[in-house]
């Protein structure tokens, strides 16, 4: 089959971890390295101690080889996120993140814990802040109809996760309305 | 700068980007020198996308052009999320598909070449793993198509509106698809039934119809890339769709502002 089961209802996961290692990062390199060009764009040169942006997966590979360390992104900090869980669970909506947190932190926790300032604090206010948006969006489930349902702020992940229920809903509230049932007979 | 206008630039070779302040081209004037020409995998620099990107993170990126390697994976998205089949990318694919075959020649003849350095080996690598990564997207996004054509070969061949988004070969496959198909069930089932039923394509009253068609209807979820025209809703009601505005809506609706690359699917 062209393409498998699996991959036929929605995006998997590893392939939004794809997309997502296209965007670039900070890094430290620890070897030099004269400017490179690859298909999406000239990185370099690394001319340590200096700072170089490169996409993160090409971050992730070095970091791996213990030839850079990955400078954290602005939000990923314990402050930043402080706040933004606190403004999750003051407000009814969801709070302002970038596009594809989840996966970029993830990657970054997996591989570069080490270049963090206090990775735990960081891990368990991310997943306080999912559970938080996770109750959000399962909220807005209660006001799906068959037109439209808008969803500022949600993150690619998390629009993911909805999928396939809200999908199914949404086309299921589709068909009543197209096919309304017979009325009820009237009282005699 | 719309779709078609991005085409026309990549078609006459001219980079579809758009200059801006950068650390490469910072790093440039300083070190103009020794890196001018030291671009070792046969290509022409890149500065501009490299630069290019947003400073701020929760800026919106799509004020800028995307490099061909952004548009395949928005392409590629969208597919995946659409219900429909939509136009076919050809120029884009070639671009890159090009773009490939030199980066691997050039990493062949470099790892061929034994006064290759400690270091060069990690650039090589590096352009190895890009090159294996883009390759992954192409392939994704072509059997996604192609799954969507084999699961709508019957109807692909009789609509010509479907058959204008797809290749000259992805349309052969098609009604190659669909011949081999009707011919396997002519002749395990279909011969042995009466003439009133022996057809794939009957339209019987009050019976849904035999050819499996797009539903439109799905739901898909919407992210807006600009300010988006008015669209009407299937409940009557009016929407207008702000830039970064995501929503969860049937495809139908958003089927134009697909087309025109004013919104993505996500």
């Amino acid at each position: 089959m062209a393409l498998p089961q699996s991959l036929r209802a929605s995006v998997i996961p590893p392939e939004l971890e794809l997309i997502a290692s296209q965007q670039l990062v900070e890094i430290v390199p620890l070897i030099s390295m004269e400017k490179t060009a690859f298909i999406s764009g000239a990185y370099g040169p690394f001319r340590p101690p200096n700072k170089a942006k490169i996409p993160l997966w090409m971050a992730v590979n070095l970091k791996l080889k213990k030839k850079c360390h990955i400078v954290a992104p602005a939000w990923l900090n314990a402050d930043y996120l402080q706040e933004r869980l606190t403004e999750e669970t003051l407000q009814l909506s969801f709070s302002k993140l970038p596009f594809r947190f989840t996966e970029i932190s993830k990657v970054i926790l997996d591989v570069a814990s080490d270049d963090l300032e206090n990775p735990d604090k960081i891990r368990s206010l991310l997943k306080d802040l999912r559970e938080a948006r996770q109750a959000k969006s399962r909220e807005g489930l209660k006001t799906l109809d068959h037109s439209e349902l808008s969803l500022p702020n949600l993150c690619s992940m998390e629009i993911n996760e909805i999928r396939p229920y809200f999908v199914q809903s949404m086309s299921i509230l589709t068909q009543l309305v197209r096919n309304p049932a017979p009325d009820p007979l009237p009282n005699v | 700068m719309d779709w078609d206008t991005q085409y026309e630039l990549m078609k006459a070779g001219r980079p579809v980007t758009v200059a801006g302040p950068s650390h490469i081209t910072r790093s440039d004037h300083t070190r103009h020198d020794s890196d001018e020409g030291d671009i070792p995998m046969g290509l022409p620099s890149r500065d501009q996308e490299g630069g290019r990107r947003r400073a701020d993170f929760l800026v919106d990126e799509e004020e800028v052009i995307l490099t061909p390697l952004e548009q395949l994976t928005r392409h590629w998205m969208n597919e995946r999320h659409a219900p429909d089949i939509l136009p076919a990318q050809e120029d884009l694919l070639t671009s890159l598909l090009d773009h490939l075959r030199r980066q691997s020649e050039a990493v062949q003849l470099l790892r061929e070449d034994p006064s290759t350095s400690e270091e060069e080996h990690i650039r090589i690598m590096l352009v190895q793993t890009e090159v294996e990564r883009v390759k992954f997207i192409v392939r994704s996004y072509v059997r996604t198509r192609l799954f969507k054509i084999e699961k709508y070969a019957r109807f692909v061949t009789t609509n010509a509106e479907v058959q204008r988004r797809l290749t000259a070969a992805e349309l052969d496959h098609a009604s190659r698809h669909a011949k081999i198909t009707d011919q396997h069930f002519y002749v395990s089932v279909l011969q042995g039934l009466p003439e009133k039923q022996s057809h794939l394509d009957d339209t019987p009253l009050f019976v849904p119809p035999m050819v499996t068609e797009p539903d439109k209807s799905r739901p898909v979820f919407v992210h807006a890339l600009k300010q988006c025209p008015r669209i009407r809703l299937p409940d009557g009601a009016a929407l207008d769709m702000e830039k970064g505005h995501i929503s969860l809506m049937p495809y139908a609706v958003v089927e134009q502002l697909v087309a025109r690359g004013e919104v993505e699917l996500i």
